[in-house]
């Protein structure tokens, strides 16, 4: 029995692996489309017509193998265990969160868990610790680039990233208190027996979802890899497929965050009207819960990519108030509010 | 819908023997969607490139000629040449087997080979990331080729990289100069393998309109392997997506067995250049030495005809004695233009109380009135300066001009100083020194003008005259340790023929003969190092001689141990608009320290305007602020008109259609710059690429009356050189009643009350009016800072006292005033452009005949213009030959980055991105 579910997961590990990957390749063409559709343009459309392959479809994996074959350059004056170390950080702790995202319905009765670690109890707390690692690669790449535009980003970067975890960490509390569990598939049936999250905690939500655009470098957060002022901010030095890695773990990281926000606030894989509960666990019932988680989250995922090629940018400064003089205070009041709300109404409710 | 088949008619090019499979190399055939739709074939030869060497021996890769054969052949050779079967397929039916062979099966190594090699031409071919970088005028045309009417990104080549690390593509978009070269050939060394170069435009290819200036490469090729040249002044994006596809087919025929940059030994980096007296590439310092120290140029310029040296002008206008023409003829003496310093000045009597206020006030012999100008000994200049500015009724306290020519008997500086209160009474202030180099000295006028600082650098660099109490005085657009004085009359530039054009070496030719700059050189290459020069040795090309930033005042060298360090900004950088650069000095992300770096730019317009005939200098005023050129044409028609005076009064018709041209180039120029300020606080290109869908429509106008996009050259002297086609109004008047306004609101709607915009802008970045006044900025800075200046207004020209329109200004002189002004401005214009053409009337459009020569009569003129920028000043000295004596151009880009590290200090990095953004500055003008 054991080495079945040892099997599977191993299984699943692989399958995971494999679908992110390829999905945060074709992420980065959707990307594309969608800064040309921002900007008026058609986007990539040539790749993949020798092939009769419509839309460019072939451009992640043209990117892929010249990635893969370009020369890799480590200069002479970084500091290299470090510099090669940097972007496995960064690939590997965007992936190892993905252990307890769930992707569909868990749980006793249903065909298969749809997650690594099924009903891992304090699954967010991991999932937050796990992502606050990826800081680590950032900041070692600027140090051991030896470059001042990627030291300058480094050291950004690792002030953004500390700031933001804290509204971020604490804008979740809120939701965690309502559903009374760390574990997300316990949040996900609270919220389809009683409301989606992002109706009870409309502030936490806010705060959640502003955080994790700064939590994933992007704009108008995008501050440690600025163009216009760092150049490559700190992945100026890093080349082929090094620099490839980065790439896939920031959108590996906008995949989590869009996980977290589908599950904690929208209501995972519930719709109203559908009937869906935790426990319904037929085939059908299944492939509609994943389909319907996956769909919310490339919502997601679309809607941080609209907002990239929208908005300006934030300065350094101005993002730091407003991590620590809006956002923190307005997650702590938030958390407060629901926690003397959840108490009353237990006590006077039941 | 590929076919890969391995052609049986391909040459034994590679011929190695001992491996079978690779006797010959594989040649494929792939079918590429053209822009248009239809499928066309493309037959590329397997890659045989060669590593060669060039005429003067310096190693280059050599690309074989593509050779293409006709289906047709093919086929029949290859009925002939059944292609060797492996031995296990015979038992398969013939046809089938050819078929397989043709397209499915790998039956040999060559064939594993050839679909190795598709994968991995493939992988390259689709994903050509470019480096983010343009040098000029030709890098406005690859950013269009970004925008949605060309769309490079359907190529999957739209990911600009700002690195050179992680680029596979250097696109060289523009003149190459030798400032920038070591940065180039530096960059170009940072881009890993494979990488390829596009030498985008005429200059980049081969030197361009700027080929015979000192300080111009003669091609990007001197120096790096070039894949794709595109031609073109500059290239229309339709031509670069052509070289973009050309260097796919390129790529489709290279091998992974050929590819050089896997084979050992191969050294593919090219030696940076050196900075030295010269720009000198340490591949041929050895020859260069051994012809220097043969004094080969020295020898070769004895035999040239020298320009011609005037007199400077005299209070008594004598006629300058007649110069002898090379014939021993005497020459005609030139007609004498009217002596006014700009068509609209002080006039003669204030002039004359004037001179007699200031000698009264400041002791006889303080002011002398020369050629309506005012003569003042050096030693009196800083004090006549401060009477001016300070106790003058006439508050004088905008200096907008100053610059410098070279005479027989001495160098004058002049400066043109105007009011911004009793704006339109412009003066001239001329002051003497000695002719000859290095001599020369004067008090600086830094600390009466701030504005002085950077001209009376550019005067140091171009001419050698010294000013005293500069606190930084160091050559600004050439490098330190340049040997020469380029703008003085006895420099000779490398590729120096005759003082005027046409050059006779250029006229005959004869059939089938044509001498190339580089036959002229001893050196055969744009080079010239004094015969003295011995220091070899010491050339380096880690030197970095024009960026040694000079440290901001109180700052202690030693705090840079502890918590300071110095950023170099550009030249290659993303915020920077071409290639400038700031070394910025930053304590955390604030900066206290910022100096400009120019010069990365500089084709040596002036130098080259001396030898243009008047006329042939049109075209090289549109290449100075590239996005403005029917607002530069107009300038220096000006300039020129004034002095040939009523007999180049443009007739009504032609007024008209110069201010609508004019409005139209002003609602571009800040289309783009709002679009591109934008995009420097972040908001990554929409906003940009929305705003040059509209410049897109003007620019269609544009080549519909001139016959070019961007480098229009329509204006001529005493009107414009053809009329309008028919129909063209008609769409002009669509585009101004309906279009502008709209898009204005939109990009108004949009991006004014933008949270994230309020935030970047205001209070950012701020310059009081006391401090844009004192610093000599113009154009919209000024007027943000709520001094209402506008040449239009105060200066009158053309026919602009005839149109209703406000001179909008600001109020807190902060980056959202200079955003704000803008959007206000375009208004303003469309204002005028609506009354301009419903009020066009019909007829000529050109004083006189249209001919190729000239006549301009002798004397000094000063030509000014409301450009999108600022203040264009064109300053002319002429001396009734074909060509200007002396020519000058008041930039107000390069002027009002004199105010650059006065709004920056104390702000962060961001905000300096921001802030120059918000000059809106173009290199091809600060540097020219
Ligand atoms: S002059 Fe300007 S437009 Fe012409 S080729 Fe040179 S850089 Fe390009």
């Amino acid at each position: 029995m054991t080495l079945w579910v040892l099997i599977g997961i191993v299984i699943k590990i692989l399958m995971i692996v494999g679908i992110t990957q390829g999905t945060v390749a074709y992420l980065i063409l959707v990307e594309r489309k969608i800064a040309a559709y921002a900007q008026d343009r058609i986007g990539p459309n040539r790749c993949g017509a020798q092939f009769g392959l419509p839309a460019a479809l072939l451009q992640p994996l043209a990117d892929g193998a010249k990635m893969l074959l370009k020369e890799d350059v480590v200069p002479k004056y970084v500091t290299k265990p470090l510099y090669i170390l940097a972007p496995w950080i960064a690939i590997v702790t965007a992936m190892i969160g993905f252990a307890v995202v769930p992707f569909g319905p868990v749980g006793p009765n249903q065909l298969i868990d749809f997650q690594i670690a099924p009903n891992v109890d304090m699954g967010l707390l991991y999932v937050l610790a796990v992502g606050s690692l990826a800081v680590y690669g950032v900041i070692l790449a600027g140090w051991a680039s030896n470059n001042k535009y990627a030291f300058i980003g480094g050291l950004r970067s690792s002030a953004q990233l500390i700031s933001y975890e804290l509204p971020l960490g604490m804008s979740i509390l809120g939701m965690l208190l309502l559903a009374g569990s760390l574990d997300m598939n316990q949040v996900i049936a609270w919220q389809s027996q009683n409301a989606w999250g992002v109706l009870v905690q409309p502030l936490g939500f806010i705060l959640f979802f502003t955080s994790a655009f700064a939590e994933t470098n992007r704009l108008p957060f995008d501050l440690p890899e600025s163009e216009q002022e760092l150049v490559g901010g700190f992945h100026t030095e890093y080349s082929a497929m090094k620099f490839g890695m980065f790439f896939l773990g920031e959108y590996l990281h906008i995949i989590t965050v869009s996980f977290i926000t589908v599950i904690l606030f929208w209501g995972g894989w519930h719709l109203p009207f559908l009937g869906l509960t935790p426990e319904s666990s037929g085939l059908i019932d299944t492939l509609l819960k994943v389909g319907i988680i996956t769909g919310k989250v490339f919502l997601a995922i679309l809607f941080i990519m609209w907002i990239r090629w929208t908005l300006p940018r934030f300065r350094y400064d101005q993002l730091m108030d407003l991590a620590w003089k809006s956002m923190i205070p307005l997650a702590l009041i938030n958390l407060v509010a629901t926690a003397g709300i959840v108490q009353l109404v237990r006590t006077y409710w039941n | 819908m590929t076919s890969r088949n391995a052609a049986p008619d391909a040459p034994a090019a590679g011929g190695r023997a001992g491996h079978p499979w690779r006797k010959r190399p594989a040649r494929f055939s792939m079918s590429v969607m053209d822009a248009a739709g239809p499928v066309f074939r493309v037959e590329s030869p397997a890659a045989p490139l060669r590593r060669g060497r060039d005429a003067i021996g310096r190693p280059v890769r050599i690309a074989a000629p593509i050779v293409r054969t006709p289906p047709s052949i093919r086929r029949l050779a290859m009925t002939n040449q059944p292609p060797v079967r492996p031995e296990w397929t015979t038992t398969i039916d013939p046809i089938l087997q050819k078929e397989l062979e043709r397209y499915v099966l790998v039956t040999n190594w060559e064939k594993l080979l050839g679909m190795v090699d598709v994968v991995y031409n493939w992988g390259r071919r689709s994903s050509l990331w470019p480096l983010g970088f343009g040098l000029a005028c030709c890098a406005i045309e690859m950013i269009c080729t970004a925008s949605s009417r060309f769309d490079i990104a359907r190529f999957g080549a739209e990911v600009f990289r700002g690195s050179p690390r992680q680029a596979d593509l250097m696109i060289v978009s523009g003149t190459v100069t030798k400032t920038m070269m070591p940065l180039i050939a530096r960059l170009y060394d940072q881009m890993p393998e494979p990488k390829y170069v596009m030498a985008m435009g005429a200059c980049a290819s081969g030197g361009g309109p700027f080929k015979e200036g000192y300080n111009v490469v003669s091609g990007v090729d001197k120096h790096l392997p070039v894949d794709v040249y595109v031609p073109g002044c500059p290239p229309t994006p339709q031509a670069l997506l052509n070289g973009l596809i050309a260097l796919q087919r390129k790529i489709d025929g290279e091998t992974i067995v050929q590819a050089p940059w896997y084979r050992g030994g191969v050294e593919r980096d090219v030696p940076i250049p050196a900075l030295g007296p010269d720009l000198v590439d340490l591949r041929t310092v050895e020859l260069a030495a051994e012809r220097t120290a043969q004094g080969l140029i020295e020898k070769r310029e004895a035999g040239l005809e020298k320009p011609r040296l005037i007199p400077a002008p005299t209070a008594d206008p004598v006629d300058p004695p007649p110069a002898e023409a090379p014939s021993g003829k005497p020459v005609k003496k030139p007609k004498q233009a009217v002596a006014r310093p700009s068509a609209v000045w002080l006039g003669d009597a204030g002039l004359a109380e004037l001179a007699d206020r200031l000698n009264a006030e400041l002791g006889a012999g303080t002011a002398a009135i020369v050629q309506a100008g005012l003569l003042i000994p050096a030693e009196k200049l800083v004090d006549a300066a401060r009477f001016l500015r300070d106790r003058n009724p006439i508050r004088y306290d905008y200096l907008a001009s100053l610059q410098s020519v070279h005479y027989q008997d001495c160098i004058e500086v002049n400066y043109h100083l105007d009011s911004t209160s009793r704006p339109g009474s412009l003066i001239l202030l001329r002051v003497r020194v000695a002719e000859a180099e290095g001599e020369g000295e004067l008090p600086s006028l830094y600390h009466v003008y701030r504005g002085a600082d950077l001209q009376e650098r550019e005067v140091y660099d171009m001419m050698g005259v010294r000013f005293v109490g500069h606190p930084e005085l160091k050559r600004i657009l050439m490098w330190e340790g340049f040997a020469y004085h380029p703008l003085r009359k006895d420099y000779l530039e490398p590729y120096y023929e005759a003082p005027t054009k046409v050059f006779a070496s250029r006229v005959d030719e004869g059939f089938g003969r044509h001498v190339r700059a580089e036959e002229l050189n001893p050196h055969g290459t744009n080079l010239k190092i004094p015969q003295g020069f011995k220091d070899w040795a010491s050339l380096s090309g880690s030197n970095d001689p024009k960026g040694e930033a000079p440290l901001p005042g109180g700052v202690q060298v030693e705090e840079l141990e502890s918590d300071q360090f110095q950023v170099s900004m550009g030249p290659q950088h993303p915020s920077t608009h071409g290639v400038f650069r700031m070394n910025v000095r930053l304590d955390g992300e604030t900066i206290v320290g910022l100096k400009p770096v120019m010069g990365y730019m500089h084709r040596n317009h002036e130098k080259i305007g001396e030898r243009n005939t008047f006329l042939m200098n049109f075209p090289f005023t549109d290449r100075l602020d590239y996005l403005t050129s029917m607002g530069n044409n107009f300038g220096y028609a000006l300039a020129i008109e004034q002095l040939m005076g009523d007999e180049a009064k443009p007739p009504e018709r032609a007024e008209y259609i110069r201010v609508i041209m004019a409005e139209l180039t002003r609602v571009a120029s800040h289309m783009w710059s709002v679009g591109f300020l934008l995009n420097d606080l972040g908001a990554f290109f929409t906003p940009a690429l929305y705003a040059i869908e509209e410049r897109e429509l003007i620019l269609d106008l544009f080549e519909w009356a001139s016959g070019s996009r961007m480098m229009c050259n329509y204006f001529r002297f005493g009107g414009v050189a053809a009329d309008l086609p028919p129909g063209w109004l008609d769409r002009c008047r669509a585009i101004v009643e309906d279009r502008l306004d709209r898009k204005i609101d939109e990009l108004d709607r949009y991006l004014s009350g933008n949270e994230i915009l309020l935030d970047r802008t205001k209070g950012v970045g701020v310059l009081s009016a006391e401090d844009a006044v004192g610093y000599s900025t113009g154009g919209p800075v000024l007027r943000a800072s709520g001094v209402a200046y506008d040449v239009r207004r105060a200066a009158p020209y053309g026919i602009y006292d005839r149109f209703e329109f406000a001179v909008p200004t600001g109020r807190a002189g902060d980056l959202y005033d200079r955003y704000y002004i803008r959007i206000l401005e375009m208004r303003e214009s469309v204002r005028i452009l609506k009354q301009a053409v419903r009020k066009i009337p019909e007829g000529p459009v050109l004083a006189g005949k249209k001919s190729y020569q000239i006549k301009v009569p002798a004397g000094e003129a000063y030509g000014r213009v409301e450009n999108p920028k600022g203040e264009l000043g064109f300053y002319v000295v002429a001396d009734g030959s074909a060509a200007a004596y002396r020519y000058h151009v008041r930039s107000p880009s390069f002027i009002n980055l004199t105010a650059l590290e006065r709004m920056c200090l104390g702000r962060t990095i961001a905000d300096v991105v921001g802030i120059l953004g918000s000059l809106d500055i173009v290199l091809g003008e600060v540097d020219r």
